[in-house]
């Protein structure tokens, strides 16, 4: 485990020209997400629901939350679950995302920090070959659909009314 | 005493007369014997003379009629080329004979070391030069081994009467047929009498199977041409153009590597499929690898490994598999392209090396129109030729108008204008004939 970035590890994948990481403590797996069910009513960026180990998952579509130009990535599309508690949600991604271990991750510097991801970017990683953009996707998450709406009663509110 | 010597004088005979008796016998006894002896020369010179006259009528029937009947089969030979089905039955039934004949010396000789080797080497000059006279070549000049042996006269005079110039000779009156100077003809050719045996059916029905060859070789050419000569029924597909036949083999190369394309694109469908496999293997190990990660369990760990592992050849193997399928698509379709235009340039030079592969539409006229000529020229000779054996075939020269003695005195016989049509029509069929004259 890297103490420094509190993490054992990354899943890293790449979107358009940037290249994002997600801690393995907050990924839940990875999924096949050629057959999306798609919903009514929603926003843009949510690409439907996916079942992940029986449980029904809501997936956006990252790239086009953030407005990256996609045309030109593979067809086959996958999955990133991200757990926290008993809540999840699936980002989108074109490509299969890749195991860093944390002992090859290291914070970048602050200069290396996109401006344009702004609130967004929780931190910047990097190893030898690449570095990497820390997204608070929970945040994203939230900008789109409350926890208490699509992710159904949250274990908050459910306490709440307990 | 006076009469018993009277006595003994009446009784006893006279001398004088026995010796007469005596002498007489003697020049009679002569006589028989000079007489037969003059009877039996008498019997000795007739049978003598008679034998010499009989073998002096046969040898000059031999002397006229092997000369003319060799020199039509040599000149039908000749001109036949190498085509053995021109050729008459006999001339093959001679070599036959001759050629078993030898068989059969050699078999009973086996028994003898020097008799074997000479009849064996009898033998193979034989059936060398055989072969060689079926190709229409000349024995001495191509096989100069067969100059020295028993084969030396008969090849000579082979080819002299091989090389007389009887063609070249044309237009030709009918006693110019064969021979330069008339020699060895018979006294009624050209035009036959009573007393002229008919030709021999053998010769006949080779003839006839030599001009239905003709016509049927002329009827499929005419109808290549695009005339009116009829095709026999089941040639339409033997009858290609060289161009046609370069088509059928490029089209046949293109459909077997066209069932090729298909069977790599079918492959290309498997190799997506194992792509997808591999995928969802590579999906396995990751997540076991992030389980393991998350729990810090080694065990797990390494199970993930070995899982990632697994994937990871899955997915070269797989890679490969793709890589080649799309090198040999990417070829077929080059190969494709190849043959297409192999096929181009193989009909242009067609074209231009033969300029009978696309004739000129004059060309195609003439053609067709000496075609047309020389396949009514065949048609006839074989009519004549037919009527002829009808004739002979019945057996009654004074039947009618048309009976064999009528042809004979009034006109040449169809059986003996076949040597000169058919030179004709030989001649026709050389190239450069002037046939539209």
């Amino acid at each position: 485990m890297n103490m420094n970035l509190g993490t054992r590890g990354a899943l890293t994948f790449r979107l358009g020209d940037f290249s994002f990481a997600v801690r393995v403590e907050e990924a839940g797996g990875v999924l096949d997400a050629e057959r999306l069910a798609h919903l009514p009513c929603v926003a843009e960026p949510v690409a439907g629901v996916a079942a992940f180990r029986g449980e029904m998952v809501p997936v956006v579509d990252l790239a086009a939350y953030l407005g990256i130009e996609t045309h030109g990535l593979p067809a086959p599309r996958y999955a990133l679950v991200l757990a926290r508690g008993v809540d999840r949600f699936a980002l989108l991604i074109p490509e299969i995302p890749k195991l860093v271990p944390g002992r090859e991750l290291r914070e970048a510097p602050a200069s290396a920090v996109d401006p344009e991801l702004g609130e967004l970017l929780e931190s910047e990683l990097e190893t030898d070959q690449d570095h990497f953009h820390l997204l608070n996707y929970w945040k994203i998450f939230e900008s789109m659909i409350p926890l208490g709406g699509a992710a159904g009663p949250s274990r908050s509110s459910v306490e709440r009314g307990n | 005493m006076e009469g018993r010597r009277d006595e003994d004088r009446g009784n006893s005979p006279k001398p004088s007369a026995v010796l007469i008796t005596f002498v007489t016998a003697l020049l009679a006894g002569a006589a028989g014997i000079i007489l037969g002896g003059l009877a039996a020369w008498v019997w000795v010179g007739a049978i003598t003379f008679g034998g010499a006259y009989l073998a002096s009528r046969t040898s000059r029937g031999v002397m006229t009629e092997g000369p003319l009947k060799a020199r039509r089969l040599l000149l039908m030979l000749d001109r036949g080329g190498s085509q053995e089905a021109n050729a008459p039955p006999e001339f093959t039934e001679e070599w036959g004979t001759l050629h078993e004949r030898l068989n059969k010396m050699a078999f009973e000789a086996r028994t003898s070391s020097t008799a074997l080797a000479e009849l064996e080497r009898f033998r193979q000059q034989a059936d060398l030069a055989a072969s060689i006279l079926r190709d229409g070549k000349d024995p001495l000049t191509e096989a100069p081994e067969l100059r020295v042996g028993p084969l030396q006269s008969l090849l000579e005079g082979i080819k002299s009467a091989a090389s007389t110039p009887v063609v070249s000779r044309l237009p030709l009156g009918e006693e110019e047929l064969i021979g330069t100077d008339g020699e060895g003809l018979p006294p009624t050719w050209p035009k036959p009498t009573e007393k002229s045996p008919p030709r021999g059916p053998e010769i006949a029905e080779g003839v006839a199977r030599g001009l239905r060859h003709l016509v049927q070789d002329l009827e499929a050419l005419a109808a290549t041409l695009g005339g009116e000569g009829r095709r026999p029924a089941g040639e339409s597909a033997e009858l290609r153009s060289p161009a046609q036949l370069v088509d059928a083999v490029v089209l046949t190369a293109a459909d077997g590597i066209e069932d090729l394309a298909a069977g790599l694109m079918r492959a290309n469908e498997l190799a997506s499929v194992a792509e997808r496999v591999t995928n969802r293997a590579t999906l396995l190990a990751l997540n076991a690898a992030l389980e393991a990660t998350r729990s810090g369990s080694e065990a797990f760990a390494a199970i993930a490994e070995e899982t990632r592992r697994l994937a990871e050849f899955a997915r070269e193997a797989t890679d490969t598999i793709s890589r080649l399928a799309s090198e040999i698509e990417y070829k077929v379709g080059e190969t494709i392209t190849a043959i297409h235009a192999t096929s181009e340039d193989a009909k242009t030079a067609l074209a231009e090396i033969s300029g009978a592969a696309m004739p000129t539409p004059a060309a195609a006229r003439s053609a067709r129109a000496q075609i047309g000529k020389l396949l009514d020229r065949a048609r006839e000779l074989q009519q004549a030729l037919h009527t002829s054996s009808s004739d002979l075939a019945g057996g009654n020269p004074t039947a009618g108008p048309n009976s064999v003695q009528e042809h004979v005195e009034n006109d040449p016989s169809p059986a003996d204008k076949l040597p000169a049509q058919g030179i004709l029509l030989i001649e026709g069929l050389k190239p450069g004939a002037p046939l539209e004259s």
